[in-house]
């Protein structure tokens, strides 16, 4: 029995999860991010463990620990200069991407300059065809011409990206062979080994992402790894990766494309957890901070995996949890527009300022202010009591709002809340649509400083029955690092029809992609099983969906099982199958998992009578000043029940829950909210 | 303003939300390439009245932010609940605007009582017609493009109406694909109707029908807003296509935007006569029709990126269409390829904005995006067939930036295709893809490169078809003293023994071995090339976006080694120049405006004014040939030309019949 230690380092704070295997209790532990000296937070924060909790790092027996370095890097563009190499006549990849802007409105809309600009791009000659035949030989000397003019332009590590590479990788590989015997000191990273899709541009920009970031997130691991030494820890730390598995550090600096995500996923891993434990079936998680909203959907405790996630301005290709990213959260700013509509958002007061009653320079009127402002928020102390909260500015700040709109301090608080809570609506309304659910029939789990505050109020504007607010909302990322399990992903291009000619190859790449998964979880000392999915579609679709498959049927040949679950997903996720058209396999692919121990929560002491509020608050909800009893979280205990108007204060987050809703506090400790109508 | 400015926000978002869940249904479950690849659909809320006044902001077609259902509703005596209606008629309603759009529209009824609309429409790959995927620039009368429905119920109170959809299955090429299509959008008009009943619920009747108002007025004041910061004046500008119909003489078009206080006329006379070809706009006159409005969408939102996009917006313009024009075509006129005169009609429209207002908006765009598609046969002998992609070319140059490479301003919503799935689906092989050098207009901010694709063909008999193929005669413009942007090239074996310049062609047989290459056109530069720093003229060589020739020609910025020389520079750039116009408008353009100056085309507009709407193309083709021979010479320019009509109206006295 030991300590298990989570750690996520996000914009302001960094979040502790300390989980005792001994009892199974759940520690909650923030300390202030250091973005100047990233790692320094980790050393306070065992100096904090040790100094309050008494747990010595001797203690610890498993460490996890999920980073924003490698995105940080990309959104500030503090990355490895790189130079590209594409085969010639290609070497406009990044600058065309797939064309589409997002904005397409706007005739001044613009592209974000590539990370490798064009003058750092070069072509050399050879080619690969589709099917994976060599037509010209890779030219030797293009490939040192390259090399020449990106050391004359200072590049500090090539990134290799052939045509048709992720069919036959040998041009790439001689590639580098003749660049590691010309310049043996360079670092050069092959799209084939960074993720080896079909499709030239999201295959490329993947590659490079992960090269761009790998030397600060290697160092960074490095710095990592040497301090959890020096201070005793003796575990190798795990990083939470994309895909929300967990691997190696020492894997990690390999593989930084992998780890990129760690935060969000973690995140969502972790509401995983506490759906499973909760016996929810459909849940979707909400993890509001500062600046954004983070959903997710997770079904039957599994969250869903997708590609194409978001980091910075560019999108990568690896398989990672999907999440949906709405550009509003606690700090977003309320204004008035010139024709007098009042108007939440984009702008952001972030973590730095902050909104104004955080007291650390916030000058505009955000979000949290609006609760602030209404009595809902303030009579408690916040955040560890490292943040006081203003009352007295964050009214300021909202009569200057009123005083605009001819209105009361009151009423425009509200209304900012509920179009923060409609701009939500918009995001969420978005991916409910795109996966064709019943927002209905799930459950909202609230996390994140801002989560528990807005969640119930957007749970009656989305129809949803019922919000979720587990026992540490502020550190549920740094849990789901604890709990996840070991997971690598490994892809194998086939592209072809689904014949009877296929099925040698699809048997062929089994066998090999079983043998890397194999060899990856013996990599990591683990015991684990692999599972086989491929990405199909109907001939003449573009795009494909991801089908799980059984590997006994690729074994036998069984072309019906493979067909028919294709048709079944197929009608499952959008409504229709053609059981006759014909069927393409594009991509094979491997999940390696193994598995971590888990916790087992703790239940919490059940209640002898009514949960009592520690103090009955004048607060502003649902269009009139209410009187609202005000309860603490640690005071609850499981079967407590009570109606709203109610707030919960605890250490990381406020529970907000308007009238016609009610509360039950269940074993583990889980506030369940049941959302009823707003009241008239 | 009904609605509380508190939360006209909100009603917005829910609308908005309902919107986007339209497209979602529409996306998830269409058959159609069209719908998956290019995005070529629209859906949306609209009033009683038929106005659209939500639609999705980042799905879906761009055209479609005010569209007007009202005639076409109109053309249906009553509605039930579970109605849904149909059009795909250009000429009743106009509402579609060529016969492969197919628009459905759904009463949505609360207590009884009508309250909104929901709309939608796709466009589906065949309607019928004379050629396969119905649209073909040689087509000359609207019933050779397909099946024409008029305005008329497809279920009546949730009941399919059975006669409509055989006759649609026996008239079309692909009609499972047809029934897919519709089955989608009749499921996206369903969502649709659910969020809004939700929203109904939520705001209550009285407050979500002002709320639908306000929402509509909220975007006008806002665009009045815009257009009151326009210098009031008479702005006119010509814009070109290079071919009116297949080989044959320019199109113009031509607007005079009236600017007054906050209101704007977009007056499209001295536009061609309808064509006997497929580039007719059918608006049917409708002063605030969508396909004449689409450019000013742009430059609305381009001056200010929060205003509300849907139909409020339009009520600051109304546009003068004069009937037998290819902006308002009379029937049978031929509509199909609608998009290459739109997409023309569109950049004149930032042309008479560029004049009132040259310091805030950007050289013209590398207007005329070619779809390219290949048709090979498997070894069954089983046609395949697959779009490979357009090839277009960027943005213009603009005053903080320069103009986007490759794609942007008003073709940022098309996708491209891999070059990997290319090749793994069709029997060709690129040797290149990628941005054209020296294409872009020079200028202090350079136009945005064109796009350039070139592959081998390696199976017999295969089939290259080019759609909407502009500018390889007319450039586009730069604006301030930037140059034009270099003209657009489809060429056979352009490396070859004997080069073929294709032109404009739209269909190119094509045998092993043979070597296709298209380069769309470049964008058109803004402020004066020779103010351009000389660090970002070398580094554009270093990219290999500008070549040293035209560093020194457009830039007058001399490079060795890749090094500005500083001195060799300065002493270029020192030479006096004749002070540049607002406009640069490419040699192409220059050259055929010598003979085709505004003063001829004056007189052309009026003498085609004078003979029936039928027969106007042919004269308007019959006078550019006699010009080009030279007939009546020495005369003045009206002079020429009224001589030249007398003679025809001698020949062929019919000609000289009363207007319409």
């Amino acid at each position: 029995m030991g300590i298990r230690v989570g750690v996520d380092i996000g914009g302001s704070f960094t979040d502790f999860a300390v989980l005792d295997e001994a009892d199974g209790s759940v520690r909650a532990l923030k300390v202030f991010s250091r973005p100047d000296q990233p790692g320094q937070e980790v050393m306070e924060g065992l100096r904090q463990l040790e100094a309050r909790h008494g747990i010595p790092p001797s203690a610890i027996s498993y460490f996890t620990h999920g980073t924003t370095v490698g995105v940080n890097a990309v959104i500030q563009r503090r990355g490895l200069r790189l130079g590209l190499i594409t085969t010639e006549g290609f070497v406009d990849v990044l600058e065309l991407a797939r064309l589409k802007i997002a904005d397409m409105y706007d005739l001044f809309s613009r592209r974000p300059d590539p990370l490798v600009p064009r003058e750092r791009v070069f072509g050399i000659g050879g080619r690969i065809g589709p099917d994976g035949a060599e037509l010209r030989a890779v030219d030797r000397a293009s490939v040192l011409a390259a090399l020449q003019r990106a050391q004359a332009t200072g590049c500090e590590a090539l990134v290799v990206s052939l045509l048709h590479s992720y069919r036959n990788p040998a041009h790439e590989q001689a590639v580098k062979a003749i660049l590691a015997e010309a310049a043996p000191e360079l670092p050069v990273f092959l799209s084939c080994e960074t993720w080896p899709i079909i499709r030239e541009y999201e295959r490329t920009v993947t590659a490079v992402v992960g090269g761009y970031v790998q030397p600060r997130v290697a160092h960074y691991l490095t710095s990592l790894q040497q301090a959890l030494k020096n201070a005793g820890v003796a575990p190798e730390p795990r990083i939470t990766k994309s895909n929300g598995g967990v691997m190696a550090a020492e894997q990690g600096k390999a593989d930084c494309i992998q780890m990129i995500l760690s935060g969000t996923a973690s995140g969502v891993i972790g509401a995983a957890f506490v759906a499973r434990s909760a016996g929810l079936k459909k849940a979707l998680s909400l993890d509001i901070g500062g600046t954004s909203a983070d959903v997710a959907l997770i079904i039957d405790g599994q969250p869903q995996y997708g590609v194409g996630e978001t980091i910075g301005e560019f999108q990568i290709y690896i398989p990672s949890v999907s999440v949906s990213s709405i550009g509003e959260g606690g700090g977003s700013v309320a204004w008035v527009d010139s024709l007098g509509v009042l108007k939440v958002g984009p702008e952001s007061a972030g973590s730095s300022p902050g909104p104004v009653c955080y007291g650390r320079g916030g000058q505009k009127p955000t979000v949290t202010d609006s609760f602030v402002a209404c009595g809902l928020i303030g009579a408690s102390e916040l955040g560890y009591n490292a943040v006081r909260v203003d009352i007295v500015a964050a009214r300021a700040a909202f009569a200057t709002l009123a005083q605009k709109l001819g209105a009361d301090i009151e009423p425009v608080a509200e209304a900012v809340q509920q179009i923060c809570v409609s701009g939500m609506y918009t995001g969420i309304s978005a991916l409910v649509s795109r996966f064709g659910i019943d927002p209905r029939e799930f459950t909202l789990i609230a996390f994140g400083g801002a989560g528990p505050m807005l969640a119930p109020m957007l749970a009656r504007s989305l129809g949803m029955a019922e919000v979720l607010v587990p026992p540490t909302p502020g550190v549920l990322s740094a849990l789901g690092g604890l709990v996840a399990d070991l997971k690598n992903d490994f892809i194998r291009t086939i592209y072809s029809d689904l014949d009877a000619a296929t099925v040698p190859v699809l048997q062929e790449t089994l066998v090999a992609l079983q043998a890397q998964g194999r060899a990856w979880l013996e990599g990591e000392g683990a015991a684990g099983d692999t599972l086989v999915t491929a990405d199909m579609r109907y001939q003449g679709q573009s795009f494909e969906i991801e089908v799980p498959l059984q590997a006994a049927w690729i074994a036998a040949g069984n072309l019906a099982a493979l067909r028919e679950a294709f048709h079944d997903r197929h009608a499952a996720l959008f409504g229709h199958a053609d059981r006759k058209a014909a069927v393409q396999l594009i991509n094979l692919r491997l999940v390696a998992q193994g598995d971590t121990p888990k916790p087992v929560l703790p239940r919490l002491p059940a209640a002898d009578g009514e949960a009592v509020p520690s103090a009955s608050i004048e607060a502003w909800l649902d269009g009139a000043m209410r009187r609202v009893p005000l309860h603490h979280r640690r005071d609850l205990r499981a079967g407590h029940a009570f109606p709203g108007p109610a707030v919960i204060a605890q250490d990381d987050c406020t529970t907000v829950v308007p009238p016609g809703c009610t509360v039950r506090v269940d074993e583990l400790g889980n506030l369940r909210i049941t959302v009823g109508e707003r009241a008239a | 303003m009904k609605t509380d400015r508190l939360s006209l926000q909100i009603l917005a978002d829910y609308a908005a939300a309902a919107a986007e869940a339209m497209a979602y249904t529409l996306m998830r479950t269409a058959h159609s390439t069209f719908v998956k690849e290019t995005e070529d659909f629209s859906c949306g809320l609209l009033t009683p009245d038929g106005v659209t006044f939500a639609s999705p902001k980042t799905l879906g077609a761009t055209w479609y932010i005010g569209l007007d259902y009202g005639p076409a509703i109109r053309l249906i005596e009553d509605y039930r609940e579970g109605d849904v209606c149909i059009t795909n008629d250009p000429y009743s309603g106009s509402v579609a605007t060529h016969t492969p759009d197919i628009h459905i529209w759904k009463p949505v009824f609360v207590e009884g009582q009508l309250v909104c609309f929901v709309a939608g429409h796709i466009h589906n790959t065949d309607m019928g017609g004379a050629v396969p995927a119905t649209l073909s620039r040689t087509l000359t009368e609207i019933q050779q493009e397909g099946l024409r429905i008029p305005p008329c119920k497809l279920l009546r109170e949730g009941v399919f109406n059975e006669e409509l959809l055989r006759l649609m299955a026996v008239n079309v090429r692909l009609p499972e694909q047809n029934w897919g299509d519709l089955n989608a959008q009749i499921a996206s008009l369903a969502v649709g109707e659910r969020k809004v009943k939700e929203i109904v619920a939520r705001f209550g009747l009285q407050a979500f029908r002002d709320g639908i108002a306000d929402l509509l007025d909220y975007a006008e004041a806002q665009a009045r807003r815009i257009v009151a910061a326009i210098p009031d004046g008479d702005y006119e500008h010509s814009e070109f296509a290079d071919e009116d119909s297949e080989g044959g003489p320019p199109c113009r078009i031509h607007i005079t935007l009236r600017v007054r206080g906050d209101e704007l006329v977009l007056d499209y006379t001295g536009s061609d006569p309808q064509l006997v070809s497929s580039l007719n706009m059918p608006t049917g006159g409708r002063e605030r029709h969508v396909l004449v409005m689409v450019g000013l969408g742009y430059v609305l939102y381009s001056l200010d990126r929060s205003l509300t996009l849907n139909a409020g917006l339009l009520r600051v313009a109304t546009a003068v269409l004069p009937v037998g024009t290819v902006v308002n075509p009379l029937p049978p006129a031929a509509v199909g390829m609608r998009s290459l005169t739109c997409s023309v009609t569109q950049v004149a429209t930032l042309g008479v904005f560029a004049k009132a207002l040259p310091e805030r908006m950007p050289a013209s765009p590398a207007a005329g995006m070619t779809i390219m598609n290949v048709r090979t046969m498997d070894r069954r002998g089983r046609p395949i067939m697959a779009s490979i992609g357009p090839v277009g070319g960027g943005a213009g140059g603009e005053p903080a930036h320069d103009g986007m490479d490759g794609c942007g301003a008003n073709s940022s919503f098309l996708k491209n295709t891999p070059v990997e799935i290319n090749e793994a689906e069709v029997n060709v092989l690129f040797n290149g893809y990628g941005l054209a050098r020296d294409s872009g207009g020079p200028g202090l901010r350079r136009g945005g490169a064109a796009v350039f694709m070139e592959f081998s063909v390696s199976a017999p008999q295969t089939m290259i078809t080019a759609r909407n193929r502009d500018r390889t005669r007319f450039g586009c413009w730069g604006l301030r003293g930037g140059g034009a942007g270099a003209n657009s090239r489809f060429t056979r074996n352009p490396d070859g023994v004997a080069p073929e310049e294709l032109g404009n062609r739209d269909v190119v047989l094509c045998q092993p071995g043979d070597v296709i290459r298209v380069t769309g056109p470049g964008a058109g530069g803004w402020g004066d090339a020779f103010a351009r720093d000389p660090a970002l003229v070398a580094r554009d060589v270093a990219a290999g976006l500008v070549s040293e020739a035209q560093a020194e020609m457009g830039y007058g910025v001399v490079l060795r080694d890749g090094i500005v020389d500083a001195q060799a520079t300065a002493g270029l750039r020192a030479v006096p120049r004749t002070a540049a116009a607002l406009f640069d408008y490419g040699p192409g353009r220059a050259a055929f405006e010598v003979v085709w100056s505004a003063e001829r085309y004056a007189v052309l507009t009026r003498l085609l004014a004078g003979t029936a709407v039928t027969w106007r193309h042919w004269v308007k083709k019959a006078i550019f040939t006699a010009v080009e021979a030279g007939e009546h010479g020495g005369a003045s320019p009206g002079a020429q030309l009224e001589a030249i009509f007398a003679d025809l109206i001698r020949r062929f006295p019919q000609l000289g019949g009363v207007a319409e």
